[in-house]
C-alpha cells in the first residue's frame, strides 16, 4: 500500500515535472530559431559594426560610426528616406482615409470598388517596379504617350530620369501601391465603431463634419495609429520598388538608406560600415515607433 | 453535476495523455528535422584528390549556359559529376565573395566577371595555376589566347602569376546605322568628332525618319549610375587622354586623377553628344539603349557583342541588316574599347584542384570554345575568331577581334566596385544636368580619393 502510494506520488511528481517542463519544451524550438536567426545575427552585426578590417586584420574601433557623420552620401540618402517617408505617408493616409470613409457607406458597386482597390497591394513590389518603369519611360511609356495624345509637351517630363522628378515619381508609385493598405486598415477600423455614438450625434443635431471630427476620428484613432506605425516602418526601409525603378538614380537622387546599405554590404563588401548604418536606421525607426506606441497607449488610457 | 464534472475531467485525461505523447513525438521530430537541416552547412564534404565530383558556380545567362553545356559534355566524356550552382549576375558576386572569404570550398570552379578578379586575387582567394600547368607539362596558358584576355587573368595585371583562364571574350564595339551613314555620305567614324558631326546631321534630317515615323536620335547611350554610365564613358574618357589614377597608378593605393583637364573635357564631350540622345538617357540602362536601336530610333551607340545577334534578327529588329559594327573611335589618342571578359578560376579553398584544373583546361580549349561561340559567346582564342564556319555565321568577328586586341581593362583595383559606383553617380549627375562637368569630376575625384585612403589604412 505504502509502496504503491509512494509510487503514485513519484508518478504524480514526474507528471507535475513534465507539466512544468512542457511549456518550456514547446517554446524551445521557437526560442532556438529566434536565437539562431535574430539574436545571434544581431550580436554579430554589433560586433562587425565595431570593427574595421576583416579576418586576422580586424581591429576594434568606432571608425564606422564616425565615418557616418562625414559621409555625404549617407546623409543625402537619409534625407531622401525621410522625404520619401513623410510625403508618401501623408498622401497614403489622407487618400486611404478618404476612400475608407467613402466606401464605408452603402454605395452601389461598393464591393467591386473595394476589391479593385486592393489590387496594387497584392502585386509584388518588383512587378510594380517593372510595370511603372515601363509606364514612366519618357519615349515609349504609357504616361507620356497619353499626355502627348492630350497635347501636352512632354519634352521635359522625363520622370525617373530627371533629377527633379525622380524622387516624386518613386513616391507616387509608392502611394499608388500602398494607399490600399491604409484604406483596408482604416475601413476595418470604421466598421468596428458602434452605431450608438452616431445616433447620439444625430439626436444632438451635429453636422456631418462635426460627426466626423468629434465622433469618427477619435474612435478611429487606434486604427489610424496602427496603420501609420506599420507604414512608417515599411517606408523607412523601402528598397525593392526603388531598386527596380531607378536603382537610386539618376545620379544619387533616389538613393535611400536601405539601398545604400545593400550596396555597401554586397557590392563593396564593407559589412562593418553597412551594419553601422543599419543600426542608425534601426534606431530612428525605433524612435518613431515608440512615439506612435506612446500615443496609442495614451489613447487607450484616456 | 459534480459527478458529471468529474467524469468530464477524467475523460479528458486520456486524450491529454496521448496529446502529451504526441507532443513529445513531435518535439523529437522537430529536433531531428532541424539537425538534418543544419548538417549540410557543417561543411562535411567527402571530395578529395581524384574526386568523381566537381561543383561549379556560373552566372545565369548565355555565358553560363555555354559552360553548363560544356559541363554536361564533360560528364558524359569522363564520368566526373559536375554540380552546377547558377546565380544572376549580382548574386554571383555576393555568393563568390562570401564563399571565397569563408574558404568553405563549396565551389571547385567559379565563373567571374573580370572586374572582380583584382579583388579576389589580391586577397589571395584563388589558386595559382602555375604548379597545375607544370604537372601537365606546360609552362602556362598557350599562345592562342588573346593577349588582352590573358593579361586580365594575371595578378598583378599582365605581369603576375596566372590565377584564371578567359572563357568569354567580350569587348565593346561601336554600332552605327550603315543605311543612314550612306544616305548622308558619312564615313565610318574614326574619331569622336566624326561621331558628333554624324549625330548632328542625322538628328537634323531624320525628325520623322524612324520606322515608326518618329525621330531618329543621332546617338544613344547608357548614363544610368553605376556600371552603365562608366562603361559608356570609359572609351571617350581614355581617348581624350583621361586616366583614373595619376602617375603613381602602379602603386597599391594610387591617387585618382579624374579631375584633370582631359577628364573634364571628355565629360563635356559626353554631355554635348547627349544633346543628340533621347530624353532621359541619364537613366538609361542596356534595355533602353537596345530598345532605341532595335526600334530604329537611334543611329549610333557603344554596345557589347552580345546584342549583335538581336540586330540581325528581323523578329526583334526593325533595322535588321542595317547595323554595322566597328572598332572604337579615337580622339587625342587611339580609340580603345573597354574589355569585359568572363573568366574561370579555381578558389584557393578548393580540395580537388587537379580535377578542377582538368575541367578548366578542357572547357577553355579551342574545340569547346567553338561550341560556346556558336551559342553566341565571343571567344578568347585567335584560332576560334578566325574559324571559317564561325566567320560565316558572325560577320562582325574581324571587328570584334581587332577591338578585343586593343581593348583596355577597367582600372585594376580591388576597390573597383566602390570606385565605379561613385564615378558612375557623378557621370550620371553631370549628364542629367544636375552638376557641371567640372563640379562632377572634382567631387568624383574627392570621393575616389576617400575610398583609396580608407582602404590603405
Amino acid at each position: 500500500m505504502m509502496r504503491s502510494l509512494g509510487k503514485n506520488r513519484s508518478h504524480a511528481a514526474t507528471v507535475r515535472g513534465r507539466e512544468t517542463a512542457l511549456p518550456y519544451l514547446l517554446i524551445a524550438p521557437t526560442v532556438a530559431v529566434l536565437v539562431a536567426l535574430s539574436i545571434y545575427p544581431l550580436i554579430y552585426a554589433v560586433r562587425i559594426s565595431l570593427q574595421t578590417g576583416s579576418g586576422e586584420a580586424a581591429r576594434w574601433s568606432l571608425a564606422n560610426f564616425t565615418r557616418l557623420a562625414s559621409d555625404k552620401f549617407f546623409i543625402e540618402a537619409l534625407a531622401h528616406t525621410f522625404i520619401y517617408a513623410v510625403v508618401a505617408l501623408t498622401f497614403e493616409f489622407l487618400l486611404g482615409l478618404g476612400l475608407a470613409v467613402l466606401l464605408d457607406r452603402p454605395l452601389r458597386g461598393r464591393s467591386l470598388f473595394r476589391s479593385a482597390l486592393l489590387i496594387p497591394m497584392m502585386l509584388p513590389p518588383v512587378v510594380v517596379g517593372v510595370v511603372w518603369r515601363l509606364m514612366l519611360n519618357p519615349d515609349f511609356g504609357a504616361i507620356n504617350g497619353t499626355l502627348k495624345g492630350a497635347g501636352v509637351n512632354t519634352e521635359s517630363l522625363t520622370w525617373t530620369a530627371s533629377p527633379v522628378l525622380a524622387l516624386a515619381s518613386v513616391i507616387a508609385v509608392d502611394i499608388w501601391q500602398w494607399t490600399p493598405f491604409m484604406f483596408l486598415v482604416l475601413l476595418a477600423g470604421l466598421q468596428a465603431i458602434p452605431q450608438e455614438p452616431y445616433e447620439a450625434a444625430i439626436v444632438d443635431g451635429s453636422t456631418a463634419w462635426q460627426t466626423f471630427r468629434y465622433v469618427t476620428l477619435p474612435l478611429l484613432k487606434p486604427a489610424i495609429l496602427i496603420a501609420l506605425l506599420l507604414r512608417t516602418m515599411d517606408l523607412l526601409r523601402v528598397f525593392d520598388q526603388i531598386f527596380i525603378l531607378t536603382e537610386g538614380g539618376p545620379g544619387f537622387s533616389t538613393e535611400t538608406v536601405s539601398l545604400y546599405i545593400y550596396r555597401t554590404a554586397f557590392r563593396f563588401s564593407d559589412f562593418g560600415y553597412a551594419a553601422a548604418m543599419s543600426f542608425v536606421l534601426l534606431l530612428l525607426t525605433n524612435i518613431v515607433s515608440v512615439g506612435y506606441i506612446r500615443l496609442l497607449q495614451k489613447q487607450e488610457a484616456a | 453535476m459534480k459527478i458529471v464534472e468529474h467524469g468530464e475531467r477524467s475523460d479528458s485525461k486520456t486524450p491529454m495523455k496521448s496529446n502529451r505523447r504526441y507532443a513529445n513525438t513531435m518535439l523529437m521530430l522537430v529536433a531531428v528535422a532541424s539537425l538534418c537541416a543544419v548538417l549540410p552547412f557543417t561543411g562535411c564534404k567527402s571530395a578529395g584528390p581524384g574526386a568523381k565530383q566537381l561543383s561549379l558556380a556560373v552566372n545565369s545567362g548565355v555565358e553560363g549556359d555555354a559552360l553548363k553545356q560544356a559541363a554536361r559534355d564533360y560528364e558524359s566524356l569522363t564520368g566526373v559529376r559536375v554540380n552546377i550552382a547558377e546565380f544572376p549576375y549580382d548574386n554571383l558576386f555576393e555568393k563568390e565573395q562570401i564563399d571565397l572569404t569563408a574558404a568553405t570550398g563549396a565551389y571547385d570552379l567559379i565563373m567571374l566577371d573580370d572586374p572582380w578578379f583584382p579583388r579576389f586575387a589580391s586577397e589571395q582567394l584563388l589558386t595559382d595555376l602555375a604548379p597545375l600547368f607544370q604537372k601537365q607539362g606546360q609552362t602556362g596558358p598557350d599562345e592562342d589566347f588573346i593577349r588582352a584576355s590573358i593579361a586580365l587573368c594575371k595578378h598583378p595585371y599582365e605581369t603576375g602569376a596566372t590565377f584564371a583562364l578567359p572563357y568569354v571574350g567580350n569587348s565593346q564595339l561601336f554600332f552605327y546605322r550603315k543605311d543612314l551613314f550612306e544616305k548622308y555620305n558619312l564615313k565610318e567614324p574614326a574619331t569622336w568628332d566624326d561621331v558628333l558631326t554624324a549625330a548632328k546631321t542625322i538628328d537634323e534630317h531624320e525628325r520623322t525618319g524612324s520606322p515608326g515615323g518618329g525621330r531618329v536620335y543621332g546617338y544613344v547611350m547608357r548614363a544610368a549610375r553605376g556600371n552603365s554610365a562608366v562603361a559608356d564613358f570609359m572609351p571617350i574618357f581614355w581617348s581624350f587622354g583621361g586616366e583614373m589614377f595619376g602617375e603613381d597608378h602602379l602603386r597599391r593605393f594610387p591617387q585618382p586623377a579624374v579631375n584633370r583637364k582631359e577628364a573634364i573635357d571628355a565629360l563635356k564631350f559626353m554631355i554635348e553628344l547627349g544633346k543628340y540622345a533621347p530624353n532621359g538617357y541619364a537613366s538609361f540602362n542596356a534595355s533602353e539603349v537596345s530598345a532605341h536601336l532595335l526600334q530604329g530610333t537611334a543611329a549610333m551607340s557603344i554596345n557589347w557583342p552580345a546584342w549583335i545577334s538581336a540586330f540581325s534578327d528581323p523578329e526583334k529588329s526593325r533595322v535588321a541588316g542595317k547595323m554595322n559594327f566597328a572598332v572604337m573611335p579615337g580622339a587625342r589618342t587611339e580609340g580603345r574599347a573597354e574589355i569585359g571578359n568572363w573568366l574561370i578560376a579555381i578558389p584557393r579553398a578548393c580540395r580537388n584542384a587537379d580535377a578542377a584544373f582538368d575541367f578548366l583546361l578542357w572547357a577553355t580549349a579551342a574545340d569547346q570554345m567553338k561550341k560556346s561561340a556558336l551559342a553566341g559567346n565571343p571567344p578568347t582564342r585567335r584560332s576560334v575568331f578566325t574559324d571559317s564556319e564561325l566567320l560565316a555565321k558572325f560577320p562582325s568577328y574581324p571587328a570584334q577581334l581587332r577591338s578585343l586586341e586593343r581593348s583596355r581593362p577597367r582600372p585594376r583595383t580591388p576597390q573597383w566596385n566602390e570606385i565605379e559606383n561613385v564615378f558612375g553617380i557623378f557621370i550620371s549627375r553631370a549628364n542629367s544636368g544636375e552638376l557641371t562637368a567640372e563640379d562632377a569630376m572634382n567631387q568624383a575625384n574627392a570621393e575616389i580619393a576617400k575610398i583609396v585612403e580608407r582602404n590603405s589604412r
